[in-house]
């Protein structure tokens, strides 16, 4: 894993480096238990309301996407989050990865707190150690599929040479060594997830979102995508949302949400 | 995945490699849209922005036009001497500027020095004449004073007028007068006169007292294309320094040098040091702040080319910007801090600015050929237009400030972006 650590003195926190994490990880890549740095991802209490005061009728309209919820993902383990639409699936990923800050409780990343910190930190945070894979791939349309994998590396400032040989190689991994100056538009729907998939593995991410990543494939195709997921999700934390119960099958823990509650933990 | 895959993010970046990415992006992005996706949007763009520059260059070639004085600028002097404060004597009005003085006596010395072909005063006086055959017409004369070597002046050959200036005999203007005259076609037809026709003076130049001057053409030149309708006439310096009374102080309206461009500016600056000099490679985009309506048009052409241009920009980019939502969220969802995705918005921005004005000044260059075309064909004596090469830089300039000012709009777009609501979609 990347050996970038989260800066302290710009978080004001005592963050663990990636290379801290790889030293508890055993050999087999299965995560030390017991221990508080093998815990990748911690919810404490999350709470988050979607609301909007006035509006045409006046009155205040709040709904409530989260209620207390508590949970925490090792590294090394799949967890899966299983539950209907609108039970607060997505709504979890996007506050592990920083998109989102809960109205209320605290979201933990690899031991910092996300919801004390600046847009700008959180961000800087996100790049450094979480990769999304979304149903959608949203890959930007007018790029190669090297250029979409590399996008991230372009902020981290690493120079082209480097980002074209890191993009290509996790093109190779994915299966796509000769399909990396095609357009997403040149891609079938099995292809653009796995770049999306090679994009989130790019930074060489210490967690892994992935929301619903099989639903817009065929089952041969999805069941493709998973191996990939369960492979790279050796010595990471992987959160899969899914309504499906194939994709939920390779979790090593499901989670089941009703109503924005944590109804079972699966532990 | 193998343990291979390690990658040690931070220790590999740079802040200049992470700028140089992010133009990438944004420049990548524009070219495969207009190249491979055809946005028609981005399309929309660069053609707005390239008509308004076109407009702009259009605009400003006619006005230096107007400035540079029509047909009787139309020589090939390497250097111009002319009055600093005088104003650009106009081919078609004749109002008169400031003049040069002791111009027959200072050409003299300016012929004497090294590297210097030749040098000539050039007086213009608007003068009836009257064909025997025609109506009394007012015609430009030009006075000049000839050489071995025949030179254009006023768009006109002098290589039938004799060399020298036998009638100024060193100040006293007692000389024999030659007579000579070289007819343009536009006076020629205006007179109703030919080659060896006599031509006398009417009107308010003749005097009672002394017998009317007449002069003998020599050559009817048919110019340059640009030049057929001025009727003009050039004759020697001193038989119109006496017909207008310009000869008490040997009074010229310009003096122009043949020669090495360096030497002859040298010659022309220490014997004129109060005077404008001017060489020929530049003909001077300045002459526009010397002509009041040249100045106004030109001004107002560059505040509408900006205004128009940057309400063009601000909107289509503004367009673009909505319909490219979901990009920026997809950029913040891998770690673009705004003002990275800004950045982008910013450099496409401009990129595009940038496009729309090199292909507008092609088309207003073009365009402003086209126009002296037309003109020429139909109402206009010649060339209405002018272009100079400073206009490139010029328009490009303008593009560039009139994205600056467009900018914020869409940037405004780009930064109301909620990554959530796109990326949920």
């Amino acid at each position: 894993m990347a050996a970038c650590a989260i800066d302290p003195s710009e978080l004001n926190a005592e963050p663990m480096s990636n290379h801290a994490l790889e030293q508890v990880v055993s050999a087999t890549g299965q995560a030390s238990t017991g221990t508080e740095p093998t815990t990748a991802v911690r919810l404490e209490t999350v709470t988050h309301e979607y609301g909007s005061s006035g509006g045409h009728t006046g009155g205040d309209r709040v709904v409530t996407a989260l209620q207390n919820v508590s949970m925490a993902v090792q590294l090394g383990e799949i967890v899966g989050l299983a539950g209907p639409s609108g039970s607060g699936k997505s709504t979890i990923l996007h506050t592990v990865s920083g998109l989102l800050v809960p109205t209320d409780g605290s979201v933990e990343l690899l031991g910092t707190d996300l919801t004390t910190l600046s847009d700008r930190r959180r961000t800087r945070l996100r790049r450094q150690h979480i990769g999304i894979v979304f149903q959608r791939f949203h890959l930007l349309p007018s790029l190669s599929a090297r250029a979409n994998v590399a996008l991230p590396l372009v902020q981290a400032g690493v120079p082209t040479a480097t980002r074209r040989e890191r993009a290509e190689t996790l093109l190779e991994r994915v299966g796509l060594a000769d399909r990396t100056g095609h357009l997403p538009g040149e891609l079938s729907g099995g292809e653009r997830q796995r770049v999306a998939i090679a994009r989130a593995l790019v930074t060489d991410p210490d967690v892994i979102v992935a929301d619903e990543p099989t639903g817009e494939l065929d089952t041969a195709t999805g069941a493709d995508v998973l191996d990939l997921l369960t492979d790279i999700g050796r010595n990471r934390a992987v959160l899969v949302a899914s309504h499906d119960d194939a994709t939920l099958s390779v979790a090593d823990r499901v989670v089941e949400l009703r109503d924005g509650q944590v109804s079972t933990d699966g532990r | 995945m193998a343990d291979d895959d390690r990658f040690d993010l931070e220790s590999a970046g740079t802040r200049r490699a992470r700028w140089r990415g992010l133009i990438g992006i944004a420049a990548i992005r524009l070219w495969k849209r207009t190249i491979q996706t055809r946005s028609g949007r981005l399309v929309a763009t660069i053609a707005a922005v390239a008509l308004t520059i076109a407009l702009l260059v259009i605009v400003t070639g006619v006005a230096l036009g107007l400035a540079d004085g029509g047909a009787l600028a139309d020589d090939d002097a390497d250097v111009r001497i002319t009055p600093e404060a005088g104003a650009t004597l106009s081919a078609v009005d004749g109002v008169e500027g400031a003049r040069l003085g002791a111009t027959n006596e200072r050409a003299a010395t300016i012929r004497a020095e090294d590297g210097i072909e030749h040098a000539s005063p050039v007086l213009v006086e608007p003068v009836q004449l009257e064909s025997p055959n025609g109506d009394p017409q007012t015609v430009l004369l030009v006075g000049v004073v000839p050489d071995d070597e025949p030179r254009r002046i006023g768009g006109l050959s002098t290589a039938t007028l004799e060399a020298g200036d036998s009638h100024y005999a060193n100040g006293s203007y007692d000389g024999p007068r030659t007579g000579e005259l070289v007819l343009s076609a536009a006076a020629a037809d205006r007179l109703e006169a030919d080659t060896d026709e006599n031509l006398t003076v009417t009107g308010p130049h003749r005097s009672n007292e002394t017998p009317a001057p007449s002069f003998t053409a020599t050559a009817v030149e048919t110019g340059s294309d640009d030049d057929l309708e001025t009727p003009i006439a050039l004759v020697h310096l001193s038989d119109l320094q006496t017909i207008a009374g310009a000869d008490s102080g040997h009074l010229a309206d310009t003096v122009l040098v043949w020669g090495e461009v360096d030497a002859a500016t040298a010659a022309a600056t220490e014997t004129y040091p109060d005077a404008a000099v001017q060489s020929a490679e530049s003909t001077d985009p300045a002459a526009l702040f010397g002509d009041g309506l040249a100045f106004a048009t030109s001004l107002l052409a560059l505040v509408v080319g900006v205004v128009i241009c940057a309400s063009f920009v601000a909107t289509t980019t503004g367009m673009a910007v909505n319909e490219d939502r979901r990009t920026l969220a997809v950029l913040e969802s891998v770690g673009y801090p705004t003002h990275s995705r800004l950045t982008i918005i910013a450099v496409s921005t401009l990129l595009t600015t940038l496009g729309g004005a090199l292909l507008g000044v092609v088309l207003g260059i073009g365009g402003i050929h086209a126009l002296n075309t037309i003109a020429s064909a139909t109402v206009a004596p010649g060339a209405v237009a002018q272009a100079h090469p400073v206009f490139v830089p010029y328009a490009i300039v303008v593009a560039l400030l009139s994205g600056l000012v467009a900018i914020p709009y869409p940037l405004v777009v780009a930064a109301r972006t909620s990554v959530l609501t796109e990326v949920g979609r």
